[in-house]
């Protein structure tokens, strides 16, 4: 994020370096970086700004075999379908559900885990503790998801067997609706918590050491001192992560619940991505698939942008 | 400096609390381990929680027999080497251009980059433009759409402006271009931001399985997690699908080939663990927030 700033401060006086010469100079000048520059550029214009073009199908009832050239123009239609449509409202209030909730644990548990892992003293086995909760991390989900699903598993998976042995009935957690959010909440921490504590615990290895040494000899015991002095002191890296968090509210995690839901929990579990991939692709819906996606997409942007200008007005460097 | 009673007993909590959450944490693999290693006879009968339940190889044997996952590990390798090389070498020539005060035309490059962090096309769009460029059941949709990103390149560009223009200079004195001096000295500087990049990337092809949904149609084309997917979710059809002949049914069942598929696949993350943990935390904080 540095780097974008620098951009955005930098900008003024490079324009001015720049105007004073003829652009083919430069241009000649710089042939090599050109070079360089372009395939990159070309990519990200074919995969990510071609993509944003197709986005006028969201205003057509788009027909392959016509192509965007021949499909019939139906202005906000596809829009007003969707606004219409009671499928829409559970399917918002689930992703944003799934995600605050998501957002609630992952922010508060990896503050306390790294608090506590702040104050493991011997460095052998913190640094033999961090490479064991950071590796779920690096898991892909369809592993997860498998292992998930062998767990959970009503006839013979293990968390059923316990239940049973215990004289309990065997639950269908996965097909419940009454678990299925927990299952997604739980399992994101598990994946995710011990990731999330890098950030937290660089912030606090930055606290200076001569604030503790004044809380003791002021009698705070350990839980003072990581109430008034570890964090406050982090208070900006949270404060900044939560806000940046709050814009990715309308991603609740496509792969995970993609991997682990079925039509048992759609009133509890579907949220726009998976909604946009069974309409799009495999009803083949593109163009009220489109409408859905570009309506997120806005969304995403509005609140992105919104939250930068918050970070700046708290005084912390934004994005850009 | 004495400790006090109470931060004595709050370390001791404190370790062994970490104890129980390494266990927690370890527990499902070494579980998937032991499931793998079972006797398909003993783990019918009821479960088993620390050691295998009988031993038996057979469910291996299966797995590397099978030509779906030996099929998913040929693309999903094919598609991460390629993806890894073409993704680092081209985030960092755009990250190098971009890093130049001096390109013109820089500030729209940048801005172009970096709106892409703010709004995208969507599904729909990117799929339907990988159709109309005839790449679907090709190793292309597999490796381009994603091979590079923005944030990649403005933590890479970050890292470029970290080197001394001085060194630059003086090449430039003794004849060298912009070509000379990006492949003969900047990359050579940046090794550990490269290694940060790459293995990022590579760790992200090698999870990808959603490219074979999207742009797949062909089962031979899918990526090593997709046939994964396949194989966990089709319970039914797990040990049909794993082309194992009858005579080998008394040995492994649905569960063991779960278990020793799931296994096989995570070698090579495993493999490069330890490798990739020296440079992830770097790589996490790069360009992250200011503390």
């Amino acid at each position: 994020m540095e780097t974008i700033q620098a951009e955005a401060s930098t900008n003024k006086s490079v324009t001015a370096a720049a105007s004073g010469r003829p652009l083919w100079k430069d241009l000649v000048r710089d042939k090599y970086l050109y070079l360089l520059l372009i395939p990159g550029m070309l990519l990200i214009l074919l995969f990510r700004y071609a993509p944003m073009y197709g986005i006028v199908i969201a205003f057509q009832d788009y027909n392959i075999f016509k192509g965007v050239g021949g499909s019939e123009w139906v202005g906000v239609g596809q829009f007003t379908r969707l606004f219409g449509s009671p499928d829409f409202y559970e399917i918002l209030r689930n992703t944003v559900l799934i995600s605050v909730y998501k957002l609630a644990a992952s922010f508060t548990i990896p503050i306390v885990l790294s608090l506590l892992l702040n104050e493991l003293k011997n460095l052998v086995f913190k640094r033999f503790t961090q490479s064991v909760i950071y590796l779920p991390h690096f898991i892909s989900w369809v592993i997860f998801s498998g292992i998930l699903i062998s767990f959970l598993n009503p006839v013979d998976g293990l968390i059923n067997t316990i239940i049973t042995r215990f004289g309990g009935a065997p639950i269908d957690f996965l097909g419940s609706s009454d678990y299925f959010r927990s299952i997604l909440v739980v399992s994101d921490v598990y994946k995710e918590v011990g990731w999330g504590t890098i950030i937290y615990l660089a912030a606090i290895a930055g606290v200076n050491a001569d604030l503790y040494e004044a809380a003791r000899i002021d009698g705070a015991h350990k839980g003072q001192q990581m109430w008034h002095v570890t964090l406050p002191a982090i208070r900006p890296v949270i404060l900044i992560l939560v806000i940046l968090s709050l814009a990715n509210i309308l991603e609740a995690g496509f792969q995970q619940v993609f991997l682990l839901y079925s039509p048992l929990v759609y009133d509890v579990g579907d949220i726009l991505d998976t909604y946009v991939y069974r309409v799009g692709i495999q009803e083949a819906n593109y163009s009220y698939a489109t409408a859905v996606g570009l309506f997120k997409s806005l969304v995403a942007m509005v609140l992105i942008v919104t939250v930068n200008k918050l970070v700046k007005l708290s005084g912390q460097d934004g994005l850009w | 400096m004495r400790l006090t009673t109470g931060e004595k007993v709050f370390s001791v909590l404190n370790y062994l609390f970490f104890i129980v959450v390494m266990l927690l944490m370890i527990y499902p693999f070494w579980y998937m381990i032991m499931g793998s290693f079972s006797d398909s006879a003993y783990v019918a009968d009821g479960g088993f929680f620390l050691t295998p339940a009988g031993f038996s190889l057979a469910a291996y044997k299966a797995v590397l027999q099978n030509v779906s996952i030996l099929s998913g590990f040929k693309v999903t390798v094919i598609s991460t080497v390629g993806g890894t090389v073409i993704g680092t070498f081209l985030t960092a020539t755009t990250a190098y251009a971009i890093s130049k005060k001096r390109l013109r035309g820089r500030m729209i490059f940048s801005f172009l980059i970096l709106f892409t962090m703010l709004f995208s096309g969507g599904l729909i769009p990117s799929y339907l433009l990988v159709k109309e460029l005839n790449m679907i059941d090709t190793y292309w949709a597999l490796i381009l759409p994603s091979a590079i990103g923005a944030w990649n390149i403005f933590v890479m560009q970050s890292f470029f402006r970290g080197i001394p223009e001085e060194l630059e200079e003086a090449a430039k004195i003794d004849g060298a271009n912009d070509l000379t001096v990006f492949f003969r000295i900047v990359l050579p500087l940046s090794k550990a931001v490269l290694a940060t990049i790459g293995l990022f990337i590579a760790v992200w092809y090698w999870n990808d399985f959603f490219s074979s949904v999207l742009y797949v149609t062909e089962k031979d084309m899918w990526q090593l997690q997709m046939v994964l997917k396949d194989l966990i979710s089709n319970t039914s059809n797990a040990i049909a699908q794993a082309g194992i002949s009858i005579s080998y049914q008394g040995d492994v069942n649905e569960f063991t080939i779960k278990m020793a598929s799931i296994i096989v696949s995570s070698i090579p993350i495993l493999a490069v663990y330890p490798f990739l943990q020296k440079h992830f935390v770097k790589g996490a904080l790069i360009g992250s927030v200011k503390g």
